[in-house]
């Protein structure tokens, strides 16, 4: 997995590459714990994203959580796949999926 | 007819090929023998007019010991005829010759007398216009038609076929296997090895599934191909395809391990939605079952007949309960699971009794684009 991060102001973008899984989603966290901070927009652009599983929905509920105390987040970009697995979870219900 | 009792071959080069048959065949009966490769089907065959001397056990054919020897085994093969992959005519006599040759010798009948039954019997099998042909100017179908015709001039009480149609061109496969159902109707006793398993099926009265050198699963073509009770069973009929992987402990290769289920579902064309669900199922199945208790083995299965998918896992002795509501269960792993699973079932395994779980996949968890 690759994390590509576009900071405009306030305003983060995290392109995530790849699979998030059991192996990568503590990458992804730790990515998110240090960049976080001061940010009142968070996008998760999953255009490029092949995979997921609960390890990394877990991550992003978690970051769902943060924003909500702090501002918005936005998952944009996601693919078929991905979004049956967030049906399948309710996740649709919860994050704010563009 | 005949009643077969422990019967064991083994090679003198240690290859124990038939471990402990046992069966009683009636007369009438027309008995498909089915099964893997170097399972024993034709080994099994040919012990039974000894062509293969069995290492133990026993045969009796209508009350007779075959295999004791004082027995003449000579008498006995003339009721038993048996039809070889390879037709086995003598190739320098005519078809006709070929009929005539055992009954003439064997039976004591005159020229004429076996001459005319010859003629009706190749008549039966379609072929009186090849009477006086040679071997070589036949086809392979219409070898075994004359190979089959050959065998019913002895008058048998029983053939035995040993995988008929295998040596030939899959457009002579139905004129031989035609011959034989008509001998069916007729009430011909018939044992037949066979990998032809639609003509098995229609042509059956008991099926034998042989297995690891013994009848694996006895019974009719109604259960063995409808619904197979023995596992073995079902993987050989419904066609099923597999990949295994041992998990050692918590901290297994997923990569390995997805990368060896990604290459098992592109070798069969499983659709990429198909090859992200079996990475996503495997991957929420061992969140939630324990892996520190020892090895867990996993097995991807994969149904050619009914193109469905399970995942099989046979979990370490003494784990008896998982996946079961239970407070420390990963929530979002079983909604995953739930989700993507059409049945889970719990079962035990036959020898050692460990518990199995398999888990089926939806043929559509949602939309599936091929």
């Amino acid at each position: 997995m690759e994390i590509e991060k576009a900071l405009n102001g306030t305003e983060l973008t995290l392109k995530i590459i790849g699979r998030l899984d059991t192996v990568t989603a503590p990458e992804l966290e730790a990515c998110l714990k240090e960049s976080l901070d001061s940010i009142a927009n968070l996008v998760m652009d999953f255009a490029a994203l092949d995979y997921i599983s609960s390890a990394g929905l877990r991550v992003i509920l978690q970051a769902q959580k943060t924003m909500n105390k702090q501002g918005d987040m936005l998952i944009k970009n996601v693919n078929e796949t991905i979004n049956e697995v967030f049906e399948m979870t309710g996740f649709v219900d919860i994050l704010n999926i563009e | 007819m005949i009643q077969v009792t422990h019967l064991q071959k083994q090679y003198s080069n240690g290859l124990q090929v038939l471990r402990d048959v046992n069966t009683t065949i009636k007369r009438g009966e027309v008995i498909s023998i089915i099964g893997p490769s170097g399972t024993g089907k034709s080994t099994f065959l040919r012990c039974l007019n000894m062509l293969e001397t069995p290492t133990g056990g026993q045969i009796l054919v209508n009350g007779e010991d075959i295999t004791s020897p004082k027995t003449d085994i000579t008498k006995i093969r003339q009721k038993m005829g048996m039809v070889f992959q390879s037709f086995n005519l003598f190739e320098h006599l005519s078809i006709i010759d070929n009929l005539c040759l055992a009954p003439i010798r064997l039976l004591g009948k005159s020229k004429e007398e076996a001459k005319k039954r010859g003629l009706e019997l190749l008549a039966m099998v379609g072929l009186v216009e090849k009477a006086d042909a040679m071997p070589s100017q036949l086809s392979g179908g219409q070898k075994q038609r004359v190979a089959i015709a050959r065998c019913l001039a002895m008058d048998p009480e029983i053939i035995l076929f040993d995988e008929p149609t295998s040596a030939l061109d899959p457009t002579m496969v139905s004129e031989v296997l035609g011959v034989i159902k008509t001998l069916a109707q007729q009430g011909m006793t018939m044992i037949i090895v066979t990998h032809e398993m639609r003509f098995a099926r229609d042509v059956s009265t008991r099926i034998f599934y042989m297995d690891q050198g013994v009848i694996y699963e006895d019974g009719t073509p109604e259960q063995i191909f409808g619904n197979p009770l023995q596992e073995r069973t079902r993987v050989f009929i419904n066609r099923i395809r597999d990949y295994r992987y041992t998990i050692h402990s918590a901290q297994y290769d997923l990569y390995e391990l997805q990368g060896g289920l990604i290459g098992f579902c592109q070798k069969y064309f499983l659709s990429e939605k198909k090859q992200f669900n079996v990475q996503l199922l495997v991957e929420e199945v061992l969140k939630v079952v324990p892996l520190d208790k020892g090895d867990v083995e996993l097995a991807l299965r994969y149904s050619e007949k009914g193109e469905k998918v399970s995942l099989e896992l046979t979990m370490p002795q003494g784990v008896e309960q998982v996946l079961e509501n239970d407070e420390n269960i990963d929530d979002l792993a079983m909604m995953i699971i739930q989700g993507l699973c059409q049945n889970i079932e719990y079962q035990h395994t036959e020898d050692t009794g460990q518990l199995r779980i398999c888990l089926t996949l939806k043929d559509k968890p949602l939309k599936d684009k091929k």
